[in-house]
């Protein structure tokens, strides 16, 4: 029989660190992306906190929306990082029917 | 599996080895390829396109105005990106439906970039063993330049990516003169590195990663599957029991099905998988393998189709059912929907009137007996074209308005504040009354808006 070609193994994965962070920080930039959106969709930022005084949040648009982006990036993440957490450090799931070993599958 | 792959000391989380996919050419990869031309065409070509004496395509985020074409989008118009993204969401049901991850392994920009890069990688490095090589090869002169090289295409062609995103949104004739200067503005210089770099990161390091990792669509997609839905499967019916065998030698009497166990389907898969092993999540659906396993079959000898687009019931030997209720119900909302959006934003009110009160003053007496209230009325023109406004109010019986003008000229896509002074004759009303602002074109096509505001008075 043939040797399979190395690189196949079926269990390729990322270290454990790299999908934290990406199941961290991705999700939470969709959801930063669409709420940047709708926010400013509705609210021009140059005229956040323009009454009288004290004088506007943001000088520029862009700067406004900018900040506004990582803003949500960040509240998202944070909500992303809680619920990883909450996952990661809660007691394994009763097994399954079938499998008798009491841990969960890693896929 | 080699030593190091073996899972050690019960350790869940292997280091990632990178994937190699082998170029593949065939039927799907062709229509993978025209894919990424039109969809990767259009994303550099559309900010260079002119519409008269704007860019084409522009989403002006420092003046609040979305231009596409002829068309302008305002703030106030915000529903229709709604509108559309709904339309996009159902369109994904519907093709998912139909022949599954079909967005994935053609138009999903990951996998587009990531296709690109391949290419770029390929052009530099050779093939798949000649990668491999290099990779294991010690350091020297060669592995520098090549390594180099391709590292220095991938990086100019990011920049060049996150330059057309911000294109997108500053007039991109006037950034490519600053990008040439070095005098980009801080947030254009920050979203060309920021968008470049993903980019970079996505399509030349994640790859694969990003949709077994990070991709939602990959983890829901099976709830939009039934047994009718196009699939990328391995006919396991016919291929088992695998296994080589000489050419010209009778397979039937050895006892071995179709397949001959070559493994191209798993050298090709940019995912790493095996296809043979059924549909599993991490397939992109990008058919390398099917264009793969066609050449071998015919290489062989064997009827091609081994690894094919087919639904369940098909496997099981039953009718393919493309058209079904499922598709039917998806095909006709959306088709609805674009109806309606296209009628909707053909007949849209290009202009819209926003009355806002004076706040220095609730009201005033004027001599000769009337009372004046002063509005801001602001004038909003969404039209391609120039026009002269009226100002009209009603509501209380002999309103006067008074702004100075018989009309209001208001240019194309602008927006005209006037001060609007209102008079009501003492006796006419106590309080305060409701009224209503409306603004008419004065040329032959008529536009019309009105606006709500309230006029007070004293209440003795």
């Amino acid at each position: 029989m043939r040797q399979a070609p190395e690189e196949y193994t079926g269990k390729l994965r990322w270290p454990r660190l790299g999908q934290d962070v990406a199941v961290v920080a991705w999700p939470s930039f969709l959801v930063a992306s669409v709420a940047t959106m709708v926010c400013f969709g509705f609210i021009d930022p140059v005229l956040v906190g323009n009454d009288d005084y004290p004088p506007p949040a943001f000088q520029t648009r862009m700067t406004g929306y900018a900040v506004g982006f990582f803003f949500f990036w960040l509240i998202a993440a944070l909500s992303s990082l809680m619920t990883l957490y909450l996952v990661r450090t809660a007691h394994p799931e009763p097994a399954d029917e079938g499998t008798d070993d009491g841990t969960r599958s890693p896929e | 599996m080699t030593e190091a792959q073996a899972p050690v000391g019960g350790e869940l989380y292997a280091a990632r080895q990178k994937i190699y996919p082998r170029e593949i050419k065939g039927r799907f990869q062709r229509l993978r390829v025209y894919a990424v031309f039109a969809l990767l065409g259009l994303y550099y070509v559309l900010p260079w396109i002119r519409w008269g004496e704007r860019q084409a395509v522009l989403f002006d985020l420092p003046a609040r105005k979305f231009h596409i074409f002829s068309l302008t989008l305002w703030p106030q118009d915000f529903y229709f990106l709604t509108w559309l993204l709904i339309i996009a969401a159902l369109a994904l049901f519907f093709f998912t439906a139909l022949a599954g991850r079909l967005f994935c392994g053609y138009a999903c920009p990951q996998t587009v970039w990531t296709e690109t890069f391949l290419w770029i990688e390929r052009w530099v490095e050779g093939s798949r063993t000649q990668q491999m090589k290099l990779a294991k090869a010690p350091l020297s002169g060669e592995k520098l330049v090549r390594k180099g090289a391709k590292y220095f295409l991938w990086f100019a062609f990011a920049l060049w990516t996150g330059f057309t995103f911000v294109g997108y949104f500053t007039p991109i004739t006037e950034l490519a003169g600053k990008l040439v200067a070095f005098s980009t503005g801080p947030w254009e210089t920050f979203w060309v590195l920021f968008y470049g770099g993903a980019t970079y990161v996505n399509a030349g390091f994640m790859r694969e990663q990003v949709c077994k990792y990070m991709c939602p669509y990959a983890r829901f997609q099976s709830a939009m599957f039934d047994k009718d839905t196009l699939i990328i499967t391995y006919d396991e019916k016919r291929g088992e029991p695998r296994g080589a065998r000489r050419k010209g030698a009778d397979a039937k009497a050895k006892g071995l099905g179709d397949c001959v166990d070559c493994t191209v389907c798993v050298q090709v898969c940019p995912t790493g998988i095996d296809i043979r092993k059924g549909l599993q999540y991490e397939c992109i659906a990008c058919a390398a393998c099917i264009d793969a396993c066609d050449e071998v079959m015919e290489k062989v000898g064997y009827p091609k189709g081994l690894i094919r687009y087919d639904t369940q019931h098909g496997l099981e030997g039953k009718a393919k059912k493309v058209v079904r209720p499922r598709t039917i119900v998806y095909a006709s909302l959306i088709a609805v929907l674009i109806a309606g959006f296209a009628y909707t934003i053909t007949h849209r009110n290009v202009v819209a009137v926003d009355v806002i009160r004076d706040r220095n003053a609730l009201f005033r007496e004027l001599p000769g007996g009337m009372i004046e209230n002063v509005y801001n009325v602001k004038i909003l023109n969404k039209d391609g074209a120039a026009h002269d406004f009226a100002i009209t109010a009603d509501g209380i019986p002999g309103l006067q308005v008074d702004h100075g003008a018989p009309s209001v000229e208001v240019g194309p896509g602008e927006v005209q504040s006037v001060a609007v002074r209102l008079r009501v004759p003492r006796g006419e009303l106590r309080g305060g009354s409701d009224i209503h602002f409306t603004i008419r074109t004065l040329d032959e096509r008529a536009l019309v808006a009105t606006g709500r505001a309230r006029f007070l008075a004293p209440t003795n």
